[in-house]
């Protein structure tokens, strides 16, 4: 194991879930650190600048969401959560707090693999210079000239729509909750009002998808918000 | 706490009409006596004073009857005593036809003043009297606990202040009324009236039933949310026509004991919702905890069994299988106790729902989605008509109900046969309909399905555990909805369930 390979802080309390986190993670080629507590996360994280952060919500000494908070402050280092499924305000709660995806208990090795892989793929292609153009399907978005065209012809996209789309397309694979959604393309006043983002997330599957009712790119988390799946 | 108990009574009542007719009489004979020797040094001017001080001094003490028979007593015992001739009624002087007049009219001019001033006097003492009264009430209301003091506190103001008995009787939940307990003896009541007065929110008198035991007067408890109750009076004395001032002190009454009712009813309300909350927080952290407590080993296990073909060298085959039995072994066992956490929580009383406006496609793709492998056997056809407005759901647990529904069709139906979902507007409701293309459900058991523990067919070699549809109606019940099964005439099962229509929310245009 090289010193190159991306390192990778899992801070979970229970010992049997850290050995197969801890196995799967290594499959992936990373170096693993681990701890059972906030404040020896926090150590941990200070000190061994990991590129990826596995957090499991409920610790014995605090909540993972103020550990987040905390970490936000001097690091952008991708957060994975690991989560109960009846707990959707503390994903909520912790997405918001700058987390960036969650897996919910019980959840197999491959989906582990899967997010681990995608989060630490992300933070390498932060540091490329980003491209103005993203394709994804037949869809092809040219963000320095706000165009949109699917299968070669141009789809014309409301203000707001393409006030989503971007917002959306700006955080690729990221889990982005209602609120912050409705915040940035809507503002402040509208973060209750979740239908608004619900009819225009249906407008743009209904222009960009192939099957709306099915969707392949613009993904609901249901009770959490959604994500851009390029 | 008692009131002092000042009975009011006018103080020229104190004596019956013919002892004051008597003293006014001893008072004019009492004054002649002793004017009589007075003769012969006092001008009869000075004797005409005396009578006046008499009528004046008669007025203030014995009233206004008193003062007129005073008045006239003196004129007529002056004629006769000292006006030349005297011993007659006779006058020799006519002038003093004239000392006569002015006598009378002074006497009963002063009388009148004099009697209506103490009258005056003694109103303004009772008035003062009873709102020293009502402002004691006032006090003591504010601070009851109990409905039992509150009632209390009223009837002895009313038996002080009016010489009455009351009955207070409270609105129940249904808007009719039901006496407190140990109040029925004090008198008996119309309920007929008492519901009048309720229904009308006005007082109503019945002037016939009063003084036979009856309440004949009834008071709405008139409080800032509705009626309350009923202040019901019986009158000891014959008294059919109130006063206005008792009356005005009534209502007075009658709103301070609705302000009371009302304080005390609030009182409750904030007690009970207190309990429900700390039992409701006691339900949902046993839950959260055994949640936990159950999740974290299972999550283990089927992470370990899974991490099983991650070791090297790998294991032998015969192994890797065995683990990938245990992963779906303890997958398996981790969705029934999921199933029975839900069904834990929807069960437990209030389902808190988070209902947002949404579109019903928008569920139903990531349910699909969600379900991933287990539907790819089963394709999916959706058809939803396009003028389907958006609903008011809680999402993720509409998601459960599709889920459910989308896995029992897909395991009770053969693979690569489609699975359909349709809705469409019926009346207030919109009705969806999951479809599959297996056997159908058991004719016999259509009703029961959708219990705890009930199978459709309990020896199919089917892994199940009964409990996805019982989640399921729990859920569209909590949203106000119906749930139901049926054969389709061509083969196959449908499960439908309704959702409420309700008003969407209005949304703005965009400007473009």
């Amino acid at each position: 194991m090289s010193s190159n390979d991306p390192k990778v802080l899992l801070i979970e309390d229970e010992k049997q879930i850290r050995r197969f986190v801890r196995m799967a993670v290594e499959e992936e080629g990373c170096q693993v650190v681990e701890a059972e507590t906030v404040a020896r996360g926090l150590i941990e994280a200070g000190l061994c600048k990991p590129d990826l952060l596995v957090l499991d919500l409920g610790l014995p000494d605090g909540n993972g969401i103020d550990l987040i908070r905390d970490l936000r402050g001097w690091s952008d280092v991708p957060v994975l959560i690991l989560s109960a499924r009846s707990q959707e305000n503390d994903k909520i709660d912790a997405l918001d707090a700058g987390a960036d995806d969650y897996l919910t208990k019980p959840f197999s090795v491959g989906e582990l693999r899967a997010r681990v892989r995608a989060l630490l793929r992300r933070r390498i292609r932060n540091g490329e210079s980003a491209s103005p153009i993203i394709e994804f399907g037949a869809v092809s978005i040219d963000l320095s000239r706000r165009v949109v065209s699917r299968a070669g012809e141009a789809v014309h996209l409301t203000p707001i729509e393409y006030r989503l789309l971007s917002a959306l397309l700006s955080h690729p694979g990221k889990v982005l909750t209602q609120r912050s959604l409705l915040r940035d393309v809507w503002g402040p006043s509208y973060v209750e009002s979740s239908h608004y983002l619900r009819v225009y997330v249906g407008h743009l599957r209904q222009k960009l998808e192939d099957d709306p009712t099915q969707p392949k790119y613009f993904l609901t988390e249901t009770g959490v918000g959604y994500r851009f799946q390029p | 706490m008692q009131y002092e108990g000042t009975p009011v009574i006018q103080s020229s009542e104190r004596f019956r009409l013919w002892q004051r007719m008597l003293f006014t009489v001893l008072a004019c004979t009492g004054t002649t006596l002793l004017a009589t020797p007075l003769l012969d040094y006092l001008d009869l001017a000075n004797i005409v004073m005396l009578f006046l001080l008499t009528v004046l001094l008669i007025a203030v003490s014995l009233g206004r009857g008193a003062a007129v028979l005073a008045a006239v007593l003196s004129v007529l015992l002056f004629d006769i005593f000292f006006v030349p001739p005297r011993f007659s009624l006779a006058v020799s002087n006519i002038q003093y036809l004239i000392t006569f007049a002015v006598m009378l009219a002074t006497a009963l001019i002063t009388g009148q003043l004099a009697a209506g001033l103490k009258q005056k006097a003694h109103e303004a003492r009772i008035r003062e009297q009873r709102t020293q009264a009502l402002y004691e009430v006032a006090r003591q209301l504010a601070g009851t606990l109990a409905l039992e003091q509150v009632i209390e506190f009223a009837r002895q103001f009313v038996r002080v202040q009016l010489d009455a008995e009351a009955v207070i009787l409270l609105r129940d939940d249904h808007g009719l009324l039901a006496t407190t307990a140990a109040d029925t003896h004090a008198c008996r009541i119309e309920p007929h009236l008492a519901q009048m007065a309720l229904n009308g929110g006005q007082p109503v008198r019945n002037g016939e039933i009063a003084g036979s035991g009856y309440a004949s007067h009834y008071l709405p408890l008139q409080a800032s949310m509705r009626v309350r109750g009923v202040l019901a009076l019986a009158f000891t004395a014959n008294a059919s026509e109130l006063p206005p001032e008792n009356l005005a002190l009534l209502e007075a009454l009658a709103s301070l004991i609705a302000i009371a009712v009302e304080r005390l009813h609030y009182v409750d309300v904030a007690h009970a919702t207190q309990l429900n909350m700390v039992s409701e927080r006691l339900r949902s952290s046993i839950l959260s905890a055994l949640s936990h407590d159950l999740r974290t080993p299972l999550t283990a296990l089927v992470g370990l069994a899974d991490s099983l073909s991650l070791i090297k060298p790998p294991l032998p085959a015969p192994a890797l299988e065995t683990a990938q039995a245990m992963h779906e072994q303890a997958a398996r066992l981790a969705s029934l106790v999921g199933n029975l956490l839900d069904m834990a929580r929807l069960n437990a009383g209030n389902v808190t729902l988070r209902r947002e406006w949404q579109p019903l496609e928008e569920v139903i793709g990531a349910s699909i989605k969600l379900l991933g492998g287990a539907l790819d056997a089963h394709p999916v056809r959706v058809a939803l008509p396009a003028e389907l407005p958006l609903l008011e759901f809680d999402a993720v647990l509409l998601e459960r109900v599709f889920c459910n529904l989308l896995e029992n069709a897909a395991k009770y139906s053969p693979e690569g046969s489609t699975i359909e979902i349709s809705a469409q507007q019926t009346g207030d409701f919109i009705e969806v309909r999951v479809c599959d293309h297996g056997q159908g459900f058991p004719v016999r058991c259509n009703e029961d399905l959708f219990n705890m523990f009930v199978r459709g067919q309990t020896d199919s070699g089917i892994a199940g555990t009964g409990l996805g549809l019982a989640i399921c109606r729990a859920i569209v019940e909590a949203h106000g909805g119906e749930i139901g099964a049926e054969n389709r005439p061509d083969g196959g099962a449908c499960v439908r369930f309704t959702l409420p229509r309700g008003v969407p929310p209005v949304l703005e245009e965009e400007t473009p």
